[in-house]
């Protein structure tokens, strides 16, 4: 099994943003689960960080959420990125570029 | 952008409830199907769920995090963080209520004396560009001797030169204030009456609301029978109704009236009403105002002048008209004088000059009040940290429970702001009380110009500073839970480590500050009431004990001999009256006239002028046996008589200081002096009697050379009867109201008063100055004392386990007690030493204020720091009781 790490204090948001801008409509769970799956399994997607994030974003206009039902016809709230999102997202995204690829910048030996 | 931001969370918050419960159903979903994954995984259903859970977190803490993002602090929240503040309060009463005492007492005194200060010498008067506004005080008034006859000429600048000055001043008026009967049988009123030139109005700005105001023909001697009425008297008197060209009595004297102030305008001093002042000054226009009248010259800077410029300007004048005219003083002298004039200023802002003396006194008592604050806030510091060192531990309780750090500290700010809110609260309550005690310290001159009003700008500063103070150190507690690690804070059970040197250090630092601070106050209110105590215990020079006096005037056309004949009938009937024992009638009061008239002298047939001083004497005409109605003592010679009238050659009593200065080594009986009542005037007085020094002007000032004409040579219009009996006073006022209106019903009276309370009202400044001072001392004292109490206390407290461990290798309880008290008196005597320091160099603000003493008082500099160090030792070793009650064993069990 491979080893897990809890995600990176600030980027559970970007990650949210991106999973929903590639796959719109998803609830919470499948949220948790597409990001584990796209970091093979690496990243871990703390359920106590995931709802607090959701509200942020909902606050914030970047997503929207929407009541519908699961497969197993259970009620779920399915969300999707806004235009305001995905704007958002191209500017958290060149941030965090630049900042890693900084960081990677750094601690590449001499 | 923000706006819908704000939007949406507003509908969240509005919409809270459902928000709550389809976050509850989500994450319900989320644990459902994580469980699942785990059953597929391999676990047992009953462990995927506990997993699935565990993995979630604490579901109530989810739920908050999840809340706060909504950016709204739950209502309930809130409302539950004031219920347990409130709670935690209410447990400690004393704690909450010295705190919002304490707080409030800083806040209010504060407030109330920059209101003060700030309606006497900050707020602009309210006239036309007030900054332009100055005093004049070496311009004269021309005096002619009757109307018709020519002015006398003066060596000075006087009004007309001020005003042939344009370039510099741009109007210049003369005004004074005194008052006018306006008679009516019903109600006979005594009427506050401004004398005032044409330029009066003009000057200041004003404009009439109706009507119009005097012009330069009702000035001139003998004509000027007009009136302007102020808008209060117009509606009080006579109802608003149509008044121009009535005419009124004043005095005997019909006023015709012309015009009607706006209302608030009663400059100076609460006029009822204004009447022209005639240029020049004759005879006349005194003797309706019982001879005296203290007028001020003002004027109004020229735009573009600047105060600096118009004084040496003005100067130079006065130092031409001198040099042209006046032969009399020798050069020096005049040197002299035009040195103190260029250093004292012959034009002055008007408002400082109005504001006078006061301002000192009020800058001090703001000054002192500034001290009171800062005691208040570093007590308060203390209280707080005090109280935050032994919270420490629950903070760290309710952060290892799972409390998020902002909760926290929203729960610690609540109860901050509950009491600093309280603290503000009590301070609006006592601002107004304080504003009242300090009216006695408003100058009178500045009476119905200037209110003082709370000064809002102030009250937001000092509650700004309560806030930051009760805040700032309120969430002392939170800081220290957020810096601690809760594990080690509670493992620590019961010693408080978290309460380190540092804070301790920091609460030692505070009381020397307090110590310091409170010996700066102790000693300014001991200086003050150690020269209020001898202020009162002066030689008065009389016995005001069972006298009563009543003040009233003539109206200013009576005849010599009318006047002569009303008061001695007065007098008369007073003399029968039941209870009253002795009964006098004088010119002015003692101790209520100030500086009162004085008129030149000149010594007669080869007699020697006194070799220092003024050639002055003041003067008051008075009624045989004043001198014993008032127990002023007699020297030497005899009473006046009724013989001592104006066909006998004028007599004189004079007072010891006279005599002394005048008649060195000789009986003055006797003997004669040349006095000049009147300008030119030449009169012989033999001196029939000598009389104790009476302290007429006020107790501060020495005894001026004094003289008593007997007032059946001249009688004032203006007079006071005084009755000494043992007699209730209320008898004895009784008694001058029925002899004067036995005598002539309509005359007006003014105020009735036992000559006691005349003494108490000529120092009421000085009184309330001490007072005030005392009171900030006092309570300075009781805070101190309980900043040393609470952190001995808390100290102690903490020490518990030392104090154990020491016992138990065999300290005694006395050895712990000098141990303890040898810390505290380190604290106590330094800031003793500070405050020493601080008042030795501080005292010199206090140079006007002292009687009788110098402001580096021994007396009071030993005192002082003695009770400061008494109270503050005792505060110390109250606490150290429980030192002895100390049981090693159970000490150091508890741990």
């Amino acid at each position: 099994m491979t080893r897990r790490e809890p995600i990176p204090q600030g980027t559970l948001d970007l990650l949210v943003l991106s999973t929903l801008d590639q796959r719109p409509e998803l609830h919470g769970f499948e949220i948790s689960e597409a990001i584990g799956r796209r970091s093979g399994d690496v990243l871990q997607v703390e359920e106590g960080s995931l709802y607090p994030a959701l509200q942020r974003l909902m606050v914030n206009g970047w997503i929207k959420g929407k009541w519908g039902r699961t497969d197993e016809n259970r009620r779920a709230r399915y969300y999707h990125i806004t235009a305001e999102g995905q704007r958002e997202l191209a500017r958290k995204l060149s941030s965090y570029q630049r900042v890693s690829g900084a960081i990677a910048a750094v601690l590449q030996p001499a | 952008m923000f706006l819908a931001v704000w939007w949406r969370r507003l509908w969240l918050f509005l919409n809270r409830d459902r928000v709550r419960r389809e976050l509850e159903e989500e994450m319900q979903l989320h644990r459902d199907l994580r469980a699942r994954a785990m059953e597929r995984g391999g676990a047992a259903p009953v462990d995927a769920a506990a997993a699935a859970r565990r993995r979630f977190g604490h579901e109530v803490t989810l739920a908050e995090r999840s809340q706060e993002s909504w950016g709204f602090q739950r209502g309930d929240e809130l409302r539950w963080n004031v219920r347990y503040a409130l709670r935690r309060l209410a447990n400690r009463p004393a704690y909450a209520a010295t705190i919002v005492l304490v707080m409030g007492l800083g806040i209010g005194a504060t407030t109330a004396m920059f209101s003060a200060v700030d309606a006497v010498m900050l707020r602009a008067l309210p006239f036309r560009e007030p900054s332009r506004l100055v005093s004049l005080p070496i311009v004269e008034l021309p005096f002619a001797p009757g109307p018709g006859k020519p002015a006398e000429v003066r060596a000075t600048v006087d009004l007309d030169g001020a005003a042939a000055m344009p370039d510099v001043f741009s109007s210049v008026a003369a005004f004074a204030a005194g008052r006018l009967n306006l008679p009516d049988v019903e109600r006979p009123l005594r009427l506050r009456a401004a004398v005032v030139t044409d330029g009066f109005f003009r000057t200041l700005g004003v404009e009439p609301m109706v009507g119009r105001t005097f012009v330069k023909e009702e000035t001139v001697p003998g004509a000027g029978t007009v009136v302007v009425l102020s808008d209060a008297l117009w509606r009080r008197q006579y109802g608003a109704r149509d008044m121009l060209g009535e005419t009124i009595l004043l005095d005997d004297q019909r006023y015709q009236v012309i015009g009607i102030m706006p209302p608030g305008f009663s400059f100076p001093r609460e006029s009822d009403l204004w009447i022209p002042m005639s240029v020049p000054l004759t005879p006349a226009t005194f003797a309706a105002f019982g001879g005296m009248l203290n007028w001020e010259v003002m004027a109004r800077l020229t735009p573009g002048v600047e105060m600096t410029a118009a004084n040496s300007r003005l100067l130079q004048r006065w130092a031409q008209a001198i040099d042209g005219r006046d032969r009399r003083d020798s050069r020096e002298d005049r040197e002299e004088r035009l040195a103190y004039l260029r250093s004292s200023g012959a034009v002055r802002p008007l408002q400082a000059y109005l504001a006078g003396t006061r301002a000192t006194a009020l800058l001090v008592l703001l000054g002192a009040t500034g001290l009171l604050l800062l005691i208040a806030c570093a007590n308060v510091t203390n209280l707080l940290l005090s109280d935050a060192a032994s919270r420490t531990r629950e903070m760290a309780l309710r952060t290892a429970l799972g409390a998020s750090r902002a909760r926290v500290f929203r729960q610690v700010l609540t109860e901050s702001v509950i009491l600093a809110l309280g603290g503000i609260g009590a301070g609006l309550l006592l601002a107004p009380v304080v504003l009242r005690a300090l009216q006695a310290l408003m100058p009178s001159e500045l009476a119905g110009v200037v209110e003082p009003q709370l000064d809002w700008r102030v009250l937001g500063f000092a509650s700004s500073l309560g806030l930051v103070t009760g805040i700032g150190f309120g969430l002392w507690p939170a800081r220290a839970a957020s810096r601690t690690d809760p594990g080690e804070t509670l493992k620590s059970s019961g010693t408080l480590l978290a309460t380190g040197r540092r804070s301790a250090r920091g609460r030692r630092m505070l009381i020397v500050v307090e110590v310091a601070l409170s010996l700066m106050l102790l000693v300014g209110s001991g200086l003050l009431l150690r020269s209020f105590s001898k202020l009162m215990r002066v030689e008065r020079g009389m016995d005001t004990a069972h006298v009563a006096s009543l003040e009233l005037s003539f109206a200013g056309k009576t005849h010599n001999a009318t006047r002569l004949a009303r008061i001695e009938a007065m007098l008369e009937r007073l003399r029968r009256s039941p209870g009253v024992e002795r009964a006098a009638a004088v010119s002015e009061l003692p101790l209520s006239s100030g500086e009162g008239y004085a008129e030149p002298l000149d010594p007669v047939d080869g007699g020697a002028a006194p070799p220092s001083g003024s050639r002055g004497a003041r003067y008051l005409h008075v009624s045989p046996s004043y001198f014993g109605t008032l127990g002023i003592a007699f020297h030497s010679g005899r009473d006046f008589t009724p013989r001592d009238d104006s066909l006998a050659p004028p007599t004189v009593i004079i007072n010891e200081t006279l005599a002394r200065q005048w008649f060195p080594n000789v009986d003055p009986v006797g003997r004669q002096l040349l006095g000049h009542p009147g300008p030119g005037r030449n009169v012989h007085y033999t001196v029939v009697g000598v009389v104790a020094d009476v302290r007429e002007q006020d107790l501060a000032s020495d005894v001026p050379p004094q003289l008593y004409h007997p007032m059946y040579r001249v009688t004032p219009t203006a007079f006071a009867l005084v009755a000494r009996g043992h007699a209730e006073p209320a008898a004895l006022f009784a008694a001058l109201q029925n002899a004067v209106r036995a005598v002539d019903p309509s005359q007006a009276v003014g105020r009735a008063r036992m000559m006691d309370q005349v003494v108490r009202e000529s120092v009421a400044p000085q009184r309330t100055n001490a007072l005030l001072i005392s009171l900030f001392a006092a309570l300075a004292l009781v805070l101190a004392a309980l900043g040393v109490y609470s952190v001995v206390a808390h100290g102690v407290a903490q020490r518990g386990r030392e104090f154990g461990i020491r016992t138990a290798l065999g300290a005694t309880g006395g050895n712990l007690l000098v141990m303890v008290s040898r810390e505290v008196f380190v604290v106590v005597a330094l800031g003793i030493a500070i405050g020493l320091a601080g008042a030795w160099a501080g005292a010199r603000v206090l140079e006007a204020s002292v009687y009788g003493i110098t402001v580096h008082d021994a007396t009071t500099f030993v005192i002082g720091p003695a009770t400061l160090g008494i109270i503050a030792m005792t505060a110390a070793v109250l606490p150290l009781r429980r030192v002895f009650r100390v049981n090693p064993v159970d000490v150091i069990r508890s741990e």
